[in-house]
């Protein structure tokens, strides 16, 4: 009951305190509109852009083959992709390199191989997918065990298949960067349209119809990742910068005494603090996917699993604010020290760069951080939708937020020298 | 006698070398204001906070309201019933003085009606008002209120008036006196004399850690005060020279007044008549000594009104 009296009170301060206001929710909106509109065009669609070079023509009239053109208008149909054409006499790389332009994205080109219709026309599977695609070991750990295995055999299938046939060539090539987290997505995307579209071609029945496949096919953008990383990297800030100013300045003018001269027990105090930074980061959370949905028609759906995550993250947070307020004097050292060690925390963590373009030093690094934990679970739990991935992360998470708040409820003083 | 509210024996704070309370016994007796009056650092904060039980002791004894402050059980009962105003009293900037005020009040089984409490503490007009927005006497009046609150039966105020201006200082004051009228045993402590001695039923002068005297403040000034003075304004040298003659204490000051220090009534009329038989046309005042010449006499030194001794 206490802690809730302290849960409202310490919460109506901090709602009505501008600058409060601003560093816990204003900032990071602002920083999700910056980052989502400079990665992918802000009020564009949640669609992957990819490049397609046709060079398969009709020997007869020197025109686009009618399978291929197609081919690419299923591609179009799935509503998953912005299709750029790439004419056959450019190079692909450089022409969709201009096309993108200094900060346009991630490269994704499809080539359409001379003898596409050929080969389909031949009443076979022949149309093969070549891959140069090295992210599969980069993706790895975000797919589930069942994802892996699919993407393994599909693999080795392609594999056995390009054995069987020696000397034909891919009829299909699909060019993606390593460091583009929707790789994967756009890959399988292909495959399977052009899987469709042989299971079409030679009539068999009772195959999964095309829309649907591209239904199940959960769309990603850049901004899907801002929206938890972001969110993850502010609910750090608002235990580590934040929970740690405000105690440290109760501490100071003398409020934390004045409460402990009361009845209220430490625990109480605790647990009313943890509360208005659960309360706080959930606003937080929300605000950032309605922001995701409307700006950037982005869907993200928290699920239990997130809120449970959120309430753990919190937890942990605020028992690191407590902890380093319990050995700062004053508050401008407490925002300082606070900020110092957030800031780099943020972006080692992978929170705006994925960890795994960076250098292996910061990756070993980033192991180290308590927020590496807490925004990687939460992206498996609100985009990747990936049960698997958030356990582990969540158990670390949990087994932190225990020490911290046992830590910061020891040198929380409730009790002069 | 009246019964006990406050019973310390032998207190003793030690951090380090320094002896921050050295060795203090007094009690505090229920209804009455006690003050505690004493320089800074001296260890009025210290003793008060011992007895609030958020400050372990370093040997004694200190009991309040019949509990033992260095046992958890009875710090529990302790902390039910009393109430506080700490030295540099704050509360939450955003929350209104309403709201701070139920926040304590909240942290008690029960606690007075709020409004009733504004009223009492004549905060009507800034019930809504935002705590930050206050002035510094109008703060102090809401940590009185949220010190009265809980209804305790002993109020503590560390330094209530301390950086106040004349009259926010009187309206506290007032506040202090009608607490007594409510029957509330109260604890001050201040470094202003004319504070202790107008709101004080007993005074307990604390210096270095060391209580030097306590009593009334009527008791403290007839033992302690010294006599009398008659002062003769504007008088001069002549006159000065003329009393000597006749009287041993006699003296000049600054402003060129004659000040004559008398024993007794005989004394007075002798030097009137004195006064009266050689033509003196001059003002007469008679100033009687206060807990300042206590101060005085006890510690040798006055203390500045920022709290220092001097
Ligand atoms: N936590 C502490 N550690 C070390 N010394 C302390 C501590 N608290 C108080 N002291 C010292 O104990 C002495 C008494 O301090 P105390 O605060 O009780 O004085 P005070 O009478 O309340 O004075 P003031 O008018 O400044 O409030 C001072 O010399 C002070 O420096
Ligand atoms: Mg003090």
């Amino acid at each position: 009951m206490k802690a809730l009296t302290i849960f409202k009170a310490v919460t109506k301060n901090w709602m009505r305190s501008r600058s409060g206001l601003f560093f816990s929710i204003l900032f990071p909106v602002l920083l999700l509109i910056v980052f989502g509109s400079i990665f992918s065009g802000i009020g564009g669609s949640s669609q992957y852009r990819l490049f397609i070079q046709n060079f398969d023509l009709n020997t007869a009239n020197g025109e686009l083959s009618d399978l291929s053109k197609a081919f690419i208008q299923a591609l179009n149909s799935t509503e998953a992709f912005g299709i750029t054409d790439i004419p056959a006499g450019e190079n692909a790389t450089e022409y969709a390199r201009e096309v993108l332009g200094p900060l346009g994205g991630n490269m994704r080109i499809l080539q359409i191989s001379e003898g596409f219709q050929g080969d389909l026309l031949n009443g076979t599977l022949k149309v093969r997918i070549g891959i140069i695609y090295d992210t599969i070991q980069y993706f790895e750990p975000y797919l589930t065990s069942e994802q892996k295995m699919a993407v393994m055999q599909g693999l080795t299938q392609i594999q056995q298949f390009n054995a069987s046939i020696p000397d034909a060539k891919a009829s299909l090539m699909i060019m993606l960067d390593p460091a583009d987290q929707s790789a994967a997505m756009v890959k399988s995307i292909v495959m399977s349209v052009a899987n469709a579209f042989n299971y079409e071609l030679i009539g068999a029945e009772n195959v999964v119809e095309f829309n649907e496949t591209s239904v199940t096919t959960k769309r990603y953008s850049n901004v899907d990742f801002y929206i938890p990383g972001i969110t993850a990297a502010f609910i750090m800030t608002n235990g580590i910068i934040a929970l740690t100013a405000t105690t440290t300045e109760f501490k100071r003018r003398g409020i934390i005494k004045r409460l402990s001269i009361t009845p209220l027990t430490k625990l109480d105090w605790i647990i009313g603090n943890v509360l208005s930074q659960t309360l706080l980061n959930l606003l937080l959370t929300g605000i950032m996917i309605a922001l995701g949905w409307v700006i950037f028609n982005v869907r993200v759906i928290p699920d239990v699993l997130s809120i449970v995550l959120i309430l753990l993250g919190s937890i942990m947070f605020s028992g690191i604010g407590m902890t380093l307020s319990g050995f700062i004097k004053d508050v401008e050292a407490a925002s300082a020290i606070g900020n110092a060690i957030a800031f780099p925390m943020m972006f080692l963590s992978g929170t705006y760069f994925p960890l795994e373009i960076m250098p292996s030093y910061v990756q070993a690094i980033s192991k180290a951080l308590p927020l590496t934990y807490f925004s990687e679970g939460l992206k498996h739990a609100m985009i990747y939708q990936n049960p698997e991935g958030v356990y582990l992360n969540m158990a670390i998470v949990a087994v932190l937020a225990v020490v911290f708040i046992i830590i910061g409820s020891l040198v929380t003083r409730w009790k002069e020298k | 006698m009246s019964k006990d509210v406050v019973t310390v024996d032998s207190l003793v704070k030690q951090y380090g070398q320094l002896m921050a309370v050295d060795g203090i016994s007094f009690q505090v007796y229920e209804g009455e204001v006690f003050a505690f009056l004493g320089p800074n650092g001296a260890g009025k904060t210290t003793t008060v906070e011992i007895l609030e039980c958020i400050r372990p002791l370093t040997s004694g004894t200190a009991h309040v309201l019949g509990y033992d402050v260095t046992r958890n059980e009875d710090v529990k009962e302790i902390k039910k019933r009393i109430g506080v105003l700490p030295q540099e009293f704050c509360a939450l900037d955003k929350l209104t003085v309403k709201e701070n005020i139920a926040l304590i009040g909240d942290m008690y089984a029960k606690h007075l009606d709020i409004a009733e409490v504004i009223k009492l503490l004549d905060l009507e007009d800034k019930t809504n008002e935002k705590f930050e927005n206050l002035s510094g006497g109008l703060k102090q009046r809401v940590g009185v209120a949220a010190a009265l609150v809980s209804d305790p039966q002993l109020i503590f105020l560390d330094e209530p008036t301390t950086g106040l201006d004349p009259k926010a200082r009187r309206d506290v004051w007032a506040v202090i006196a009608n607490l007594k009228k409510l029957g509330k045993t109260v604890f001050l402590t201040t470094h202003y004399m004319e504070e202790a001695q107008t709101l004080a039923d007993r005074v307990a002068i604390i210096n270095k850690g060391k209580i030097a005297v306590i009593g009334s403040p009527q008791e403290l000034i007839s033992q302690y005060g010294g006599l009398k003075v008659l002062k003769i304004c504007g008088g001069d040298k002549k006159l000065a020279g003329l009393l000597q003659k006749k009287y041993d204490k006699v003296a000049l000051n600054g402003n060129g007044d004659v000040l004559v220090k008398i024993d007794d009534v005989d004394e007075f009329w002798r030097v009137m008549t004195t006064l009266t038989d050689i033509k003196v046309g001059k003002d007469i005042e008679i100033q009687t000594p206060t807990i300042e010449d206590v101060f005085l006499k006890i510690t040798g030194a006055r203390i500045t009104e920022e709290g220092e001794l001097k």
